[in-house]
């Protein structure tokens, strides 16, 4: 330890240095204030023994100024006085002094307060460690919340919460919110909504609405059905969340013209379907358990499906709602909801429902986030998605030849238009040009190859034996060849087809240009492809179809 | 699995969703999925939001289906149809017997 004497007199400095250091300690000496700062700050101290009365600066001067040279760090100063003059005594501590030592001083009692004053400023030290610690962490949790909240908010960038059908309430209750609200629209100008309230607030729950939010877009851009989608995230749930953790959902999507409504509910309050004057039409209860509850065999996607009046809206909202106290400590309850909404009826009274609610906890703190969303259902508007039309320029010309072997086995128009639909601009077409190949080859194999009868499909049953007897005919086939001759002209954006068989059974004449009749299990097949193509003819005498298609032709 | 079948939670609806191609490749399974209805006279949802292929053969199975159905279902939807999809009911005049949404 190292101790620092402060005082005029010679005599005292060595007096006190000798009995000091015979107690072990290095000890400097100072004859007055301006020389103790000085010799302070290059050697510093652990404690300061200090006169009060010097030239040049003074006790209590200089036990300021050693303070705040210090700083966080405690330094015990001690002064040296006569210990009857009470006024100097209290001018000493309000100066920040510690203690007073008399002079000549006992020994005995020197060593204790030294060694006294030696553990405060041990724990200081300590505390001064601690605290550095302790802002370590901090800094470093305040940076990892940065982290998390920054992907949160860039896996939610897709949500699509402005919508003029769509009105929300959010209000998370801490910087993280347990509630998860997700909203997108469909390739069809169908619509999807998800309400997640997971169990507890913070990280963790943050957490768990990366997977979800993620599996949610993905599947609504792909236009999947809602079973898909919570199969989808109880799959990832279950496997991610601990045991204690899970998350409630509603989920549900809405059809383009906004008059069909399937959803999902597991765990979360009664959704509603009110009319213009905010009275509850139908209710929407939970069903299910909540998502990442039960394993995926488990598991039931059932949905519910309501077909809806028009000037309906749905209402959905998590617990946080009618779990919201008053000051009196009332819960609101869905019977105070329900009296708010009739309240604040339509559609234009949203804010005011959302003012009433906040009026309601006002002066209470929230312990629940909160979300409540309203959508109006009337036909969406929103967009349906289209494959990209811009066409290939390079002529192609495509041979394809089919042995029996071929045709059984392996499904060759699927995987003929499959492969077509990889060149630009084809991919847009595939189902009408799958369309047209089908009814051709299946034209060709069945009445130039296998014979049949398509008059068998009207009679009871016929359609199953007429099937069946394909399958059988097919089985015993040998030596055919059926040939697809696919041709791309770029210029006038026409893909031709040419279909023949080596059969030597023409195409009926009879069928050549067929009348339709709806209720007719036969004949809509040629009818089709006169619908669909832009020019078709039967050749060599119906051994061989050709169509053309005109890709500039619009999609629907 | 590219036939599914499903009612939902109160039984008024059979939900039947055809994945990829629905052609006669699909006989069987198709009429197994609107097989044992039973007596409630639910509404038959045909779901075809993931269909990509169809021909004349399915829309034969459909005509099959609303023929042996007949008044032992309330009603046949076809429902989800992508534009193209769309297309070929229209041509084929199926609003006429069956409600397309």
């Amino acid at each position: 330890m190292h101790v620092l004497v402060v005082d005029d007199q010679a005599a005292n400095r060595v007096m006190l240095k000798g009995l000091i250091e015979r107690f072990g300690h290095n000890v400097s000496c100072a004859a007055n204030g301006m020389q103790a700062l000085e010799l302070f700050s290059h050697k510093g101290a652990d404690i300061v023994l200090l006169d009060v009365m010097m030239p040049v600066m003074d006790g209590l001067t200089t036990a300021k100024h050693l303070k705040q040279l210090s700083g966080e760090i405690h330094l015990p100063v001690l002064f040296i006085t006569a210990l009857d003059d009470q006024k100097t005594l209290l001018e000493c501590l309000d100066a920040g002094g510690d203690d007073f030592i008399s002079t000549p001083p006992e020994p005995i009692v020197l060593q204790a307060k030294l060694n006294a004053h030696a553990r405060v400023r041990e724990l200081s030290f300590k505390l001064k460690e601690k605290n550095e610690v302790l802002a370590y962490h901090s800094n470093r949790m305040e940076r990892e919340q940065n982290v998390v909240s920054h992907m949160l908010s860039n896996a939610l960038l897709e949500n699509e919460l402005r919508f003029d059908f769509l009105q929300t309430y959010l209000s998370p209750a801490t910087e993280f919110n347990g509630d998860l609200v997700l909203s997108k629209g469909g390739p069809l100008g169908n619509y999807y909504i998800f309400v997640g309230d997971f169990t507890g607030h913070g990280l963790a729950p943050a957490t768990g609405a990366l997977p979800v939010a993620q599996t949610f877009f993905d599947l609504a851009e792909r236009g999947l059905s809602v079973a898909t989608m919570v199969k989808e995230f109880n799959r990832r749930l279950v496997k991610l969340l601990p045991d204690d953790m899970f998350c409630a959902a509603f989920v549900a999507e809405l059809s383009a013209g906004g008059d069909r409504l399937s959803y999902w509910n597991g765990g979360i309050p009664d959704a509603l379907f009110i009319d213009n004057n905010g009275r509850v039409t139908y209710r929407l209860p939970s069903e299910h358990l909540a998502l990442g509850i039960l394993p995926p065999e488990e598991f039931n996607s059932s949905l519910s499906h309501c077909f809806i009046e028009p000037g309906q809206r749905l209402v959905a909202y998590t617990d946080g709602v009618i779990e919201m106290t008053n000051t009196q400590g009332q819960r609101l309850n869905e019977s105070g909801f329900e009296k708010k909404l009739k309240q604040f009826g339509s559609k234009k009274q949203f804010d005011q429902l959302v003012n009433s609610l906040e009026s309601f906890q006002k002066g209470t703190e929230q312990s629940d986030d909160i979300s409540l969303i309203v959508v109006s259902c009337e036909p969406t508007q929103l967009p349906v998605k289209k494959d990209d039309h811009s066409i290939t320029h390079l002529p192609f010309e495509l041979k394809v030849r089919l042995s029996e072997k071929n045709i059984v086995g392996e499904d060759p128009v699927t995987r003929l238009v499959d492969s077509l639909s990889h060149l630009e601009g084809i991919k847009a077409h595939k189902t009408t040009l799958y369309l047209l190949l089908a009814e051709a080859f299946n034209n060709i194999l069945e009445h130039n190859l296998l014979r049949l009868n398509s008059d068998v499909k009207e009679e009871n049953e016929g359609f199953e034996r007429y099937y069946a007897e394909r399958e059988r005919r097919l089985g015993s086939l040998e030596n055919i060849e059926v040939s697809i001759d696919v041709n791309y002209q770029p210029v006038d954006s026409l893909i031709c087809f040419g279909i023949r068989s080596n059969g030597e059974n023409g195409y009926p004449a009879d069928e050549f240009s067929p009348v339709l009749d709806e209720e007719k299990m036969h004949g809509r097949g040629m009818q089709l492809i006169k619908n669909f193509s832009r020019y078709y003819e039967w050749k060599d005498k119906g051994q061989c179809l050709y169509i053309e298609y005109d890709l500039n032709l619009p999609i629907a | 699995m590219s036939v599914s079948r499903e009612f939902s939670n109160d039984g008024k609806q059979l939900i039947i969703a055809i994945q990829g191609k629905f052609d006669f490749s699909l006989v069987q399974e198709f009429r197994q999925a609107y097989s044992h209805i039973g007596d409630s006279q639910p509404t038959v949802i045909i779901d075809l939001r993931e269909t990509e292929y169809l021909d004349s053969s399915a829309l034969g199975m459909l005509l099959n289906m609303r023929k042996s159905l007949g008044n032992s279902v309330k009603g046949i939807q076809l429902i989800n149809a992508k534009p193209d999809v769309r297309r070929i009911l229209d041509i084929s005049r199926f609003e006429k017997m069956f409600t397309i949404a």
